[in-house]
């Protein structure tokens, strides 16, 4: 009942928080400059000029977290589809052309809560980029053709993930998580449904979420933010807004809470050495974002060179490493624990790993100095993470889909806030006593002397 | 904030020497005999790369591994000043890296910092290189990590494709030793005989140092003589160059439960001293293009088709690709190579790559990791740090004729290597060639 009231109380204070922000001015870094054009395309430019390039980026609030089992891999496939054909390069080949002709590096990603495209130039090139880029986003071209070529090619990127057997625990240990709803955690997709996918589903996708009003255009480089605003005007101002916003239209279901703890051993000969993964679902940044940026922070201590965690799994040689991430998300991002266990001691290094988690609820599981040594690091992490012009509109829209822009330019100094009670609480909602899903993946013929499943399940 | 996203590749080619850009102009100076090369960088990090020259030159082959071992314990066994763990804590504290790394041609101790730091990050670095106590337990201990990277190495699909390349390649040569080592070889290793190994590669006569960083020349000169000041001067040291040639196409597979196969195939490069080395460079670059357009969007053949130049002292050109249809993939690459070689490469696609080059060079000096990392590479390679900066220039003056020309000379004989699926591979079609001409048209 007591532990009931306490979960209502914060839930509640953390939406306060949320409400708060949610009317709070635009906070931007120096150096950024912000507008939202009249068809709802919000555009940013970031001065820097550490070298005479410019790279441009769109980013749409797309990818697995709008799929079902329908749609699953398919964000991912439209990806792919943006850099084959469009109304200005109607072949690849044109296309390729066109990037060799600017002297581009380019790419795109398609994560759980964003799909972004990015090209880098020389900064005389931003208007020509622009346009290109205004060509590929709005006016793509889906040939049967082209897509049955391009479907082979996407999953031929599933087959080389599966390859590998640390993902394919990765994919096995999600499927449990996120129970019905994997799919939308899932960007890479099913089989079945790259491989099936036409051109109608291309535009299923495109008409409800590829809009202004859905998408962020950063600008950055050595370029002047009025021009660069101006480019942008004129060439995306009249993409017309589709009038709704996509994700209230097509609300993103809840997640359904793990039922109960659940271990289990897989075995696989690609497997040369065992690995161990853990994980819970964490915090949202919709419901709780405060926990969002205490999750950071406990992290980093418990992957300080002193801390116990390492203390007792890699400094004793149980583990050649041991890491805990919380992959920041709008909805329910995922606690993991990575183990790479010494494969004499995995029994020893699965009971000392379930030891020290059992332990983080402890106020003395870490000290005083080294939650003031892990903001350090933070801190100094700010200063890497921005050395690298080109990686900035990446880093911006990741944190414009899944938390907000002010999330972003607070970040650093959010961690600098936190407290012994923030982490206290993160840990005590999200991981001490909850139960989790965890999985090993072991080399048949090691597994013949480990004999995982004799200790690796749920108690 | 891990973050998990699929990337499609980027169409350029990889692997070839990375260009490095002055913006502050780069100097070099020599402190007691050691050339330590310095590239202001107009922020607040400092990136020192110190290079030991050599790599498998300096161990035999029943000892692959040492150096990498060697590397390893410098900061994970502990100096005379700190053991392990509070050497390792220090670091923390500042969030700044010092890390050991070997390859096939030299060995590089590197450091990473906040300027703000420096001092305090100088002070343990100089005691990683200077004075590194290789503690027993430690190295023990490090043994079963070397043990398990490379085990998990073998587990990735590319690494392990790349590994089996060099090892049937460079088969019978020096260049087959893996500077990672076996793990038969690694767990045989002891404390003492590494620090032996360490203390004899050590020398000035094998090193020379990289900042890239906003320090005063007065401050580096007292701080890289304090450094040096307990290294001994050792014998020279000259890499030793040799030509790379595969007599005829080969095929090796290795059966493996992989989702798809994996199939990467090694030819000539120029040596770095070859008069056609940037042409060779530039037309492996625009061959990458071809091989991307041509494999993956023409024909849906692989996620990741890739071509590139890869220098050193023995220079090679490779290829690669992850494919569900091997047999299809080489007849595309031998239409492809044929075609090449008898049409040769266009003017546009040349002045197009000049440009791509420019965006490369400053896109490499966005970060003080990628410039010092250039400027070590041309070192190494041709004796010559200012090549990193000069490329733009070297690679203006190249020609469609020397592209072309290029092309044909090296890309000769392949010796091919495929991980997975053996039944769906016809070994004989990369052994004799797709285009039925009479001789294998990728023949020189």
């Amino acid at each position: 009942m007591t532990s009931k009231l306490i979960k209502s109380i914060t839930l509640s204070m953390a939406l306060l928080f949320i409400a708060a922000g949610s009317f709070a001015q635009l906070r931007l870094p120096a150096g950024y400059y912000y507008k939202k054009l009249p068809n709802g395309l919000q555009v940013v430019v970031i001065e820097n000029s550490k070298v005479p390039l410019a790279t441009v980026e769109i980013a749409v609030k797309n990818g697995s977290f709008t799929e079902d089992s329908v749609y699953n891999g398919l964000s991912h496939l439209f990806e792919h589809m943006f850099f084959k054909a469009n109304k200005d390069y109607p072949t690849q080949a044109q296309f390729l052309k066109r990037t060799q002709e600017l002297g581009a590096i380019w790419n795109g990603t398609t994560g759980s809560e964003r799909v972004n495209y990015f090209f880098t130039f020389d900064t005389d090139s931003l208007y020509q980029g622009l346009k290109f880029l205004n060509a590929a986003i709005r006016f793509p071209i889906y040939r049967v053709e082209d897509m049955k070529k391009e479907r082979v090619v996407v999953d031929g990127e599933f087959q080389r993930m599966e390859s590998n057997p640390f993902s394919q625990l990765y994919i096995a240990v999600n499927k449990k998580v996120w129970g019905d709803l994997f799919t939308r955690k899932n960007p890479i997709g099913i089989h079945e449904i790259i491989n099936t996918a036409t051109p109608e589903k291309m535009m299923v996708i495109k008409n409800k979420y590829y809009f202004p009003n859905n998408s962020l255009l950063t600008i950055c480089g050595d370029v002047k933010h009025e021009q660069a605003f101006a480019m942008a005007e004129k060439i995306f101002g009249d993409w017309e807004s589709s009038g709704f916003d996509p994700i209230t239209k097509f609300p993103i279901p809840k997640f359904k809470p793990i039922e109960k703890t659940d271990l289990f051993v897989k075995e696989s000969s690609l497997a040369r050495v065992p690995f161990i993964m853990y994980e819970w679902q964490g915090p949202s940044y919709e419901t709780d974002s405060a926990s969002t940026i205490a999750a950071d922070v406990f992290s980093t201590i418990v992957g300080l060179n002193s801390s116990k965690l390492q203390q007792a799994l890699v400094d004793k040689g149980l583990a050649s490493s041991v890491s805990v991430d919380y992959n920041t998300s709008r909805y329910t991002g995922p606690i993991e624990v990575s183990v790479v266990p010494n494969p004499n001691k995995v029994k020893e290094c699965y009971y000392e790993l379930n030891k020290q988690i059992n332990m983080w609820g402890q106020a003395d599981y870490y000290t005083d100095e080294q939650l003031k040594d892990a903001k350090a690091i933070l801190l100094r992490n700010d200063e890497y993470a921005k050395e690298k012009p080109s990686s900035l509109p990446s880093q911006l829209s990741y944190s414009w889909a899944s938390t907000s822009l002010n999330y972003y330019t607070d970040n650093t100094d959010d961690y600098q806030k936190v407290t012994r009670e923030d982490i206290k609480r993160y840990l005590d909602t999200y991981v001490v006593g909850k139960p989790f899903v965890g999985g090993i993946i072991i080399n048949p013929e090691l597994n013949k002397t480990v004999n995982a499943a004799s200790f690796f399940a749920a108690q | 904030m891990k973050k998990y996203i699929y990337t499609l590749l980027i169409a350029s080619a990889i692997g070839s020497i990375k260009p490095a850009m002055a913006q502050t102009k780069a100097y070099e100076t020599t402190v007691d005999g050691v050339k330590v090369i310095v590239q202001p960088s107009g922020n607040d990090i400092v990136e020192i790369q110190t290079v030991i020259r050599g790599g498998i030159d300096s161990y035999p082959a029943s000892k692959m591994g040492i150096e990498a071992m060697a590397m390893r314990a410098l900061t994970e066994c502990g100096t005379a000043k700190h053991d392990k763990n509070s050497f390792k804590n220090e670091l923390d504290k500042v969030s700044a890296s010092i890390s050991g790394n070997t390859g096939k041609d030299y060995a590089t101790i590197s450091m990473s910092c906040v300027k703000s730091d420096f001092n305090t990050v100088w002070q343990l670095y100089t005691e990683a290189i200077t004075e590194p106590k290789f503690d027993t337990t430690e190295f023990t201990r490090i043994k079963q990590d070397a043990i398990n990277d490379l085990r998990a190495n073998e587990s990735q699909p590319d690494a392990s494709i790349d590994k089996m390349a060099n090892k049937v390649a460079f088969a019978g040569r020096d260049y087959a030793k893996e500077p990672q080592g076996t793990p038969e070889i690694i767990s045989s290793l002891t404390a003492a005989e590494t620090k032996a190994y360490y203390n004899s590669v050590l020398t000035k006569s094998r090193l020379f140092i990289v900042i890239v960083g906003d320090l005063n020349q007065a401050d580096i000169e007292s701080k890289v003589k304090g450094l040096l000041s307990t290294i001994k001067k050792g014998a020279p040291y000259t890499m030793n160059a040799s030509f790379f040639r595969a007599y005829n196409n080969s095929f090796n597979e290795e059966s493996k439960e992989l989702a798809t196969n994996y199939v990467e195939g090694v030819t000539s490069g120029p040596q770095v001293s070859a008069p056609d080395y940037y042409a060779f460079q530039i037309a492996m670059r625009i061959f990458a293009d071809r091989h991307f357009l041509d494999v993956r969007t023409n024909n849906g053949l692989s996620y990741a088709p890739q071509a590139w130049f890869s220098p050193g002292s023995i220079s090679v050109a490779k290829f690669s690709v992850s494919t569900t249809q091997p047999n299809k993939y080489i007849a595309v690459f031998d239409k492809l190579v044929d075609s090449t070689k008898r049409n040769g490469f266009t003017a546009a696609e040349l002045a197009d790559k000049k440009v791509a080059y420019l965006t490369g060079f400053y896109y490499k000096n966005e970060t003080n990791g990628a410039q010092a990392g250039s400027i070590v590479a041309s070192e190494v390679l041709f004796n010559d740090w200012r090549r990193s900066l000069t490329l733009i220039d070297n690679v203006k003056k190249v020609t469609l004729t020397d592209i072309n020309n290029a092309f044909v000379k090296y890309i000769g004989n392949i010796v091919w290597v495929y991980q997975g699926d053996t039944k769906k591979v016809d070994p004989t079609l990369y052994k004799n060639g797709t285009l039925h001409q009479g001789d294998n048209p990728v023949n020189n």
